[in-house]
């Protein structure tokens, strides 16, 4: 469903006073580098809806560049109004205007919700990252999928075809 | 660590073992590395400055810098030395040094591009601008790449920002920037992206939005592709800042219909505002050609209905997926033309029937309530009873079971049913109710909230109940009951309800914060230590809402949990100004240059963060009450602290109120919502306890120094840890506190809810004990005794005994089966023992000036030896009568054995054993403050 009814505009430092949960360093870094793939949805009260935060990397000659989603979080009494797609929409889109072959996510494999959106907006598991994400509170460590979405700039789609094995943290880019 | 490039040098082999032990946090093996190594290379430098870096990491500054200061004054130009001396200069909290670092480096080799990149990148650290011009320049000349060219521009745009005179921005640094980046556009020499965005932030902030839009526009406006819309969001900006209201509404009216976004709540705005700007300048299109350069304008009422009309119709057409924007959009128009008093607003409908249409497409969803919430002002008071039945048509609910409560069946009706529940409460009908219809509204509300934990069973522990916002409203309801009637009854069940609705959802961060205020402002810090902890505060949020807890947090007792809470948000804002500049640092190497006064200006909030001084102060004070003259004297505390006596440190006049004050949610409304009226107070009053608490501080500070005046030999290191007293100071520093007193006095009159403190008379009695010291100075020796013999009268037979009468009382007061809590009793004797400390501290200095005067001071200590030991009895008498007091035999009214009651036993189990905390930590405070006066040298 798409009702997202927002105001959609640029991340700026003020809004680390509403939004903070990695510490400021990860939000500054990104603000210094990607600008531009830091958007904050706000709500016509002025709430905070959302945000999603990104970069872009990887080697254009090996046609590993590419767009990639670090956050993408929607408050609880926002969702489901389609503002998450939205929001990967627009990643996307800068994604494409800077040549980018693909765009790729991780998400814990646990987190069948959010994989679930992911493939409906058009993304497949490239592959499976053996214990990405660390535990706490003694859990055992959780694999990662890394889920892509290949832009035109990759017409055959080589992006996407999964890798047949898993692969572990220290052997990915 | 860095500078471990280069395999073959020898050196490298050399130290790499001690760069190991350095990155291991074996700092005892790096130093012990690092002499072995320079007993056979005397002239290895950067083994000396890892050596220092060793020692400073182990706590031994005064050596590292002595042993670095060797190395820098030969003035290194190798890469390992350098870059080490900045890695621990950069630790040392000294960034200038790395200035003179480089400034030497590229005077001995002039042509490193490396080593001017780095001395641009030590000025940024430090915001020395105007020689960050001058080194980008210089960068440039010896590699001309734009960066650096760019680099010195920003440097200017930098000095502009600065500038304490608007003028000189104006009309020197900024134009000297546009003529520099002009240079480069006439040379065709702009390459990229950030140097546009830097050209444009230099004509917006010289108010040339002419010639802004002509750049946006042309073909330099083409390289601006990164952000999306970028060039129509600058476009947009230009046309108001201009007031070209026609191409303003032209484009709103575009950016709303395409097919991109067509739902961005800004473009309305910006559509209705353009509109009426229009319509009042009595626009008409041109004979001929474009409405305006960006197409179609709409500058009539008439045209912006039937703009409304159409968007409407497209939605209404659609079988799903409705956007909400049109809908919202009309409210918006119609509260528009209200405003105007435009009778065509009817043409759009009655608000209160497209309310209910939209509640109809809309209710289930969560933010349904904050959508209709602000459109609530365009219904009439006689239409709020008829709204509110409206959208009950539109809420299905299952037949009333027997206690007579109809109840949702699933989780869209339980939403749809909230949505209308939240709605009333903000239309002001739950305020109207009379105490019994409020009990009965809390009824229930709590038969929906135990009702609708049935849908949430699967939910996991990360995830809230769906039913969990009935739970925080009955609290409300709870609250307001206590407040109207004074029953502490209330405030029980309050507290027993959300422990409850804590048990069920133990991430609802809403419970968290409404139990921890109202716990605070019961006196009990004790839980609040835990429920702060579990809400997982994150950063930033130290600073927004630290204040709900440190405010509380000296005043209640708990001195440790006290100093704990300050730490927290200490250390919060200790990392900020490190971590800030690294990524100015790194704004400049990526050109993200609008970035850049914005973490500045971010640095400055939290820097100047009326929080960050309000636990600066009251960490420092704790220090002084628990330790001061007992585990160590009074002088070496206040030296350890870096204090100034003679300077404020608290940027007065630049502080930032950052505390969120909104953080509780709240569906009062409008006339009972925190107003801006509210904010102002409470931060007045804030501000206002701060100075008397700093001033407190300082004059502390001030006896100390009188008391030892610093030896001459020292007098260098004394300096620069601030702790020197002139009588000057102390004078100043004395009217300054009577004035902020007598502030405090007038504000208390005005606001009878201000700090306990504040009302209880012993900030006075603080001030008059402070004064001592000067009145000494002042008067020559003869007449003393007479005098010292009047204040310390004053003191013990009249200021102590008052502030010891009250603190008494019960804590847990027992009447009629029920207890009522009284917080001030605890408030006032931290305060009294506060006061015991300084008065302690000023007889100590009297002690050493008045020696003849022994014998009379004597006989007055056994007075304030008598009343300690009084204070020592009452504490032991509470401490007894709350440990004996049977909360269980208390009957809790209206309510029968149960679990429910199980919670509220909780919640005063936990106020009770507080009380009893708080008394043990106060009373053995004050048994180690008696016997430093035993020991008191008169």
């Amino acid at each position: 469903e798409l009702t997202k009814m927002t105001t959609l505009r640029a991340f700026t430092c003020d809004d680390l006073f509403i939004n903070n949960i990695y510490g400021i360093p990860f939000y500054l870094q990104y603000l210094a580098h990607w600008p531009e793939y830091f958007i904050v949805a706000e709500a016509p009260g002025g709430e905070l809806m959302g945000y999603i935060m990104g970069k872009a990397e990887g080697s254009v000659a090996r046609e590993e560049w590419h767009g990639h989603v670090t956050a993408l979080s929607v408050a609880p009494e926002f969702r489901r109004l389609g503002l998450a797609a939205k929001l990967m929409e627009m990643l996307e889109e800068i994604s494409e205007r800077k040549g980018g072959f693909f765009v790729d996510l991780f998400v814990r494999v646990s987190n069948q919700v959010a994989v679930n959106m992911y493939k409906q907006l058009g993304y497949s598991v490239y592959r499976t990252v053996i214990e990405y994400y660390s535990a706490n509170n003694g859990e055992p460590d959780e694999d990662a999928y890394d889920m892509r979405k290949a832009l035109s700039r990759d017409t055959e789609k080589k992006s996407i075809i999964p890798l047949p094995h898993p692969v572990r943290p220290e052997d990915i880019e | 660590m860095a500078a471990r490039g280069h395999v073959q040098d020898p050196n490298d082999r050399r130290l790499r073992p001690i760069y190991d032990y350095l990155d291991n946090g074996n700092n005892k093996m790096a130093i012990q590395q690092a002499d072995k190594l320079l007993k056979k290379h005397k002239d290895l430098h950067c083994a000396k400055v890892l050596k220092a870096i060793g020692l400073q990491r182990t706590g031994k500054q005064d050596e590292a810098f002595t042993l670095a200061q060797e190395v820098a004054i030969l003035e290194p130009t190798d890469d390992n030395s350098l870059q080490a001396l900045t890695i621990l200069y950069r630790e040392m909290h000294r960034p200038e040094l790395v200035t003179k670092l480089y400034e030497a480096a590229v005077r001995k080799v002039p042509t490193s591009e490396e080593y001017h990149s780095h001395l641009f990148m030590a000025y940024a650290r430090v915001g020395e601008y105007k020689k960050m011009q001058q080194a980008g320049m210089a960068l440039y000349k010896i590699v001309p790449k734009n960066p650096y060219y760019f680099w010195s521009v920003m440097s200017l745009v930098m000095q502009a920002i600065s500038a304490q005179d608007e003028k000189l921005s104006q009309t020197m640094f900024l134009p000297l920037a546009e003529r520099m980046v002009e240079k480069m556009v006439k040379e065709e020499k702009i390459e990229a992206e950030a140097e546009v965005q830097l050209y444009f932030m230099i004509l917006e902030r010289l108010g040339k939005y002419v010639e802004a839009l002509e750049v946006v526009q042309g073909p330099l406006g083409e390289k601006l592709t990164s952000e999306l819309q970028s060039r129509e969001n600058k476009c947009m900006m230009l046309y108001r800042r201009l007031e070209r209201w026609a191409e303003c509404n032209a484009l709103s009216c575009k950016l709303e219909i395409v097919p991109f976004d067509p739902d961005d709540w800004q473009f309305y705005i910006l559509y209705f505002d353009s509109l009426f700007h229009l319509i009042d300048q009595s626009w008409a299109p041109p004979q001929e050609g474009a409405h305006s350069a960006e197409g179609e304008v709409h500058a009539s009422t008439a045209q912006a209905i039937s703009f409304m009309k159409d968007r409407i119709a497209t939605e209404e057409a659609k079988e799903s997926k409705h956007l909400r924007g049109p809908y919202l959009a009309r409210l918006e128009l119609i509260r528009r033309l209200r405003v105007r008093s435009c009778p065509e607003a009817q043409q759009l409908g009655e608000p209160l029937e497209l309310m209910f249409q939209f509640f109809v497409k809309f209710g289930d969803k969560p933010c349904c309530i904050t959508d209709l919430k602000i459109f609530l002002d365009l219904l009439t008071p006689d239409q709020h009873v008829q709204f509110i039945n409206r959208l009950m048509e539109a809420v299905p609910l299952c037949a009333p079971g027997e206690d007579g409560v109809a109840l949702p069946g699933d989780t869209r009706a339980l939403q749809r049913h909230l949505c209308v529940t939240q709605l009333s409460r903000s239309l002001g009908q739950q305020h109207a109710l009379n105490t019994e219809g409020k009990l009965g509204l809390i009824k229930e509300l709590k038969a929906h909230y135990q009702h609708g934990l049935q849908f949430g069973k699967s939910c996991l522990k990360t995830e809230l109940q769906f039913s969990d916002m009935y739970c925080l409203m009955a609290a409300h309801v709870y609250v307001d009951l206590w407040l109207e009637t004074g029953e502490s009854n209330m405030l029980w069940q309050c507290l027993g309800l959300l422990e409850e609705g804590l048990s069920h959802s133990s991430s609802n961060a809403q419970f968290k914060l409404l139990l921890l205020l109202l716990y605070c402002r019961l006196g009990a810090f004790e839980p609040v230590v835990d429920l702060y902890s579990s809400l997982d505060a994150k950063h930033v949020q130290h600073d927004t809402i630290g204040y709900l807890l440190t405010r509380y947090a000296e005043s209640l007792g708990q001195f440790a949990a006290a100093s704990q809470s300050c730490n927290f948000s200490l250390r919060f804002f200790h990392s900020n100004q490190k971590d800030t500049s690294e990524y100015i640092i790194q704004a400049y190497k990526y050109g993200a240059f609008e970035k850049i006064p914005e973490f500045i200006a971010f640095r400055n909030r939290l820097n100047h963060s009326l929080h960050f001084a309000q636990v600066r102060t009251e960490r420092m004070l704790l220090d002084l009450f628990l330790e001061a003259d007992i585990s160590s004297p009074l002088e070496e505390s206040v030296k350890s602290m870096s204090l100034c006596l003679e300077e404020d440190d608290i940027p007065w006049d630049s502080l930032r109120d950052n505390r969120d004050l909104t953080v509780l949610v709240s569906w009062d409304p409008k006339d009972r919502q925190l107003n801006e009226e509210h904010k102002q107070r409470s931060l007045e009053e804030d501000t206002l306890w701060l100075r008397l608490r700093s001033l407190t501080l300082r004059l502390i500070g001030c006896v100390s120094a009188l008391t030892h005046p610093p030896a001459s030999r020292n007098s260098e290191k004394t300096t620069e840890n601030g702790v020197t007293a002139k009588p000057s100071s102390l004078q100043s520093l004395l009217s300054q506190l009577e004035n902020t007193l007598n502030q405090a006095t007038q504000l208390t009159e005005k606001q009878p809810q201000v700090r306990t403190a504040l009302s209880s008379g012993c900030c006075q009695c603080q001030l008059s004990s402070l004064q001592l010291p000067l009145h000494l100075q002042e008067l020559e020796t003869t007449g003393l005794d007479g005098f010292i013999f009047t204040y310390f009268y004053f003191f013990f037979l009249h200021a102590f005994p008052d502030m010891l009468e009250k603190c008494k009382g019960d804590l847990l007061e027992v009447k009629d089966g029920q207890s009522k809590p009284q917080p001030f009793l605890l408030e006032n004797l931290v305060y009294f023992v506060e006061s015991v400390c300084i008065v302690l501290w000023v007889s100590n200095y009297c002690g050493s000036v008045l020696r003849p005067l022994k014998s009379s001071l004597q006989k007055k200590n056994s007075s304030l030896q008598s009343l300690l030991n009084q204070a020592l009895e009452h504490i032991k008498s509470q401490e007894l009568s709350l440990t004996a007091l049977e909360l269980g035999a208390l009957s809790l009214e209206g309510q029968t054995q149960s679990e429910v009651q199980t919670f509220t036993k909780t919640a005063m189990d936990k106020v009770h054993s507080s009380y009893l905390r708080s008394l043990q930590e106060i009373g053995e405070l004050l048994k180690k403050r008696a016997d430093t006066l035993k020991s008191l040298k008169i």
